[in-house]
């Protein structure tokens, strides 16, 4: 399998001089075209740095970051906004649906944003709204959804535009347990369509849902193994 | 389109701040148009009733403080000849005189050649006006106004009627040919004015050929240092400089300035250049609260930068580029101030026709002004969402989704 996410021993220090916080200190990790990862850590281990990395909203103090074979650890704010745009599927903790938007107008913004026209936006959108099982509510605002379904509309959004990484941040964080239950089942399902997952969580019980389980404590990589557990 | 839908939404949901905001737009636009149109109205009453006043009458005059040469009435013939664009030329004597009937009336006697008539804005109203041998053999005739023989006799029928005209000592009786119509105005005043015996107020002039001034009763010589030209409407400039060099030509005046127009037009100009200033001027004061009104929509759109900033954190995730947040904002000041502006123009248009009521003149609202104030409004909207625009599209998407 092709390598998608390449990290070479990557450094991000806030507040550099005295009191300076190596949030994440030489770190180098590589991620394969279609695995299931899970980056499991306790808060204020450098997870969430790790994770806007990889996601492309932060650039590294030093290191390379090659994602598809593209360095993109020094870019402009227009060109991370494009890779993000073609290369990452966010899945956030507090969904992030804009409010005042429908399901379909949300799961549509980053095929508008890559200029998809808006016929096929909307054909797009209603096949990724309908693939999480919620062609039923497409026209719904966010505040007349449940949880689960607004973290759905979220992961239609993420993969309505087909990019190659879902990164999912705590995405069971704000949910009740059956509702939990019911978005890992649907990553996993998506996984199990050939798309790279990265899951990012404090969790241990949710982190053994993935293929490989990455530990990170202080910054740095503590463990990084094949989970024996896992059930696909 | 996109910008435009999201723009219009966001206003929707807002609406109560919205319409706040767009009220210092609104009285600043309505203000403009109100004053624009006043302005407009006033110019074309000034250059109706001036145009009224002249009937495209322009008056050459020679400055006897510059040159001591003056022209013939042949000299006119020949100006009138060398002009072809012209109804004719006249010359001008006016002298006072007056008339002692029941009351005394103090008279104008305006001596000129028949193309005079042209003066009359209304046209004759009974008998006719003098004619060239009228002048050729200095007849003692005149035409005057309907209000005039109105105050002067009591009735407007007064042809062929005889009247003593004195200067000075001498007196000279003048046979009435001619009653030149006056407006209903005119005449209601003239009746008011003989019922109630204050005619003395009123001067009346009185059209009679200049040869009766000038030979039967010798108040003038036949020096003529100005006359008039009768102009066809729209080429009263043209002609006047015309006769003006054919004047400067006859008398040798050529480059010295002693010739000069005065034309009403000139004068109409004048008017209008004075009126196009005060009108700039209030209107600067009245654009004064589009400054204000654009510095609350700033405001404004500076409070929806900050609560939205989640909002703007989760578009730069999902690849919303800077230019597309920075022209979203924009689009949606430029939205509100147009939303205003339209507002203001309907509710100029309503002050604007409510001040017609209490106004002598109607005003005017130009299609040139309305566009000039759509676009006004709308830039306002883009120069004042530039900075809360800049704002919202430099946030960090990591520190815009961190905010509740």
């Amino acid at each position: 399998m092709p390598v998608l996410v390449d990290v070479q021993d990557i450094c991000k220090i806030y507040n550099p001089g005295e009191n300076e916080v190596r949030a994440l200190d030489h770190v180098s990790l590589s991620i394969d075209k279609g695995e299931f990862v899970a980056i499991i850590g306790q808060s204020g281990s450098g997870k969430s740095t790790l994770m806007n990395m990889l996601g492309c909203l932060d650039t590294p103090t030093s290191g390379k970051y090659y994602l598809n074979g593209v360095d993109v650890s020094h870019m402009t704010d227009d060109e991370q906004s494009d890779v993000r745009n073609r290369e990452i599927g966010f899945i956030f903790q507090g969904f992030n649906l804009i409010q005042s938007l429908t399901a379909i107008e949300n799961v549509e913004l980053p095929l508008m944003y890559r200029g998809v026209a808006k016929k096929t936006r909307m054909e797009l959108s209603k096949a990724a709204l309908e693939n999480v099982g919620l062609g039923h509510r497409m026209d719904h605002k966010p505040n007349e959804l449940s949880g689960g379904q607004q973290q759905r509309v979220a992961i239609a959004r993420a993969i309505a535009q087909a990019p190659p990484i879902l990164l999912a941040d705590e995405p069971t964080g704000n949910l009740d347990s059956g509702s939990s239950k019911e978005i890992i089942n649907t990553i996993k399902k998506l996984h199990g369509e050939g798309r790279t997952v990265i899951l990012i969580t404090h969790d241990p019980g949710i982190a053994k849902q993935a293929k490989r389980i990455i530990t990170i404590s202080d910054g740095k990589i503590a463990s990084d193994e094949i989970n024996p557990d896992y059930i696909p | 389109m996109e910008y435009l839908k999201s723009a219009l939404s966001s206003i929707k949901q807002n609406k109560g701040r919205s319409f706040l905001t767009m009220l210092g737009i609104i009285i600043g636009i309505a203000s403009v148009i109100v004053i624009l149109s006043i302005g407009n109205g006033m110019k074309s009453y000034v250059n109706s009733s001036l145009d009224d006043m002249t009937n495209g009458a322009v008056t050459i005059e020679i400055n006897q403080k510059k040159t001591d040469r003056y022209l013939t009435p042949q000299n006119l013939t020949t100006i009138e000849e060398a002009i072809s664009e012209i109804y004719g030329v006249s010359t001008s004597f006016s002298t006072y005189g007056e008339i002692h009937l029941k009351e005394d009336h103090i008279v104008n006697l305006l001596g000129g050649m028949p193309v005079m008539e042209r003066e009359l804005s209304d046209g004759i109203y009974k008998g006719h006006f003098y004619k060239k041998d009228d002048v050729d053999a200095a007849r003692a005739v005149g035409i005057m106004d309907q209000s005039s023989a109105i105050m002067i006799f009591g009735t407007d029928d007064v042809i062929d009627k005889s009247v003593e005209i004195s200067f000075g000592g001498r007196s000279i009786e003048i046979t009435i040919i001619g009653v030149a119509k006056s407006d209903e105005e005119a005449l209601a005043n003239a009746r008011k004015a003989r019922q109630s015996g204050e005619t003395a107020y009123y001067y009346h002039s009185i059209y009679v050929p200049y040869t009766l001034v000038t030979q039967k009763l010798g108040l003038n010589d036949e020096r003529i240092t100005s006359y008039k030209i009768y102009t066809h409407p729209g080429t009263a400039d043209e002609a006047a400089l015309r006769a003006k060099s054919v004047t400067e030509n006859l008398l040798n005046l050529r480059g010295e300035g002693a010739v000069s127009i005065q034309s009403f037009a000139s004068m109409a100009g004048m008017y209008n250049n004075i009126l196009n200033v005060v009108t700039l001027v209030v209107a600067l004061i009245a654009a004064i609260s589009l400054v204000v009104g654009g510095i609350g929509v700033m405001n404004i759109m500076t409070v929806t930068v900050t609560e939205r900033t989640r909002e703007i954190g989760i578009r730069k995730s999902l690849g919303a580029r800077t230019s597309y947040i920075l022209l979203q904002f924009l689009t949606e000041s430029a939205v509100i101030t147009l939303i205003g502006g339209s507002i203001g123009m309907l509710m100029g248009f309503i002050f604007t026709k409510i001040a017609e009521q209490f106004m002598s003149f109607p005003p005017v609202i130009s299609p040139m002004n309305v566009l000039l104030v759509v676009a006004i409004s709308t830039a306002d909207g883009l120069f004042f969402g530039i900075y809360p625009a800049r704002r919202a599209a430099k946030l960090d998407p990591i520190e815009a989704l961190r905010q509740e």
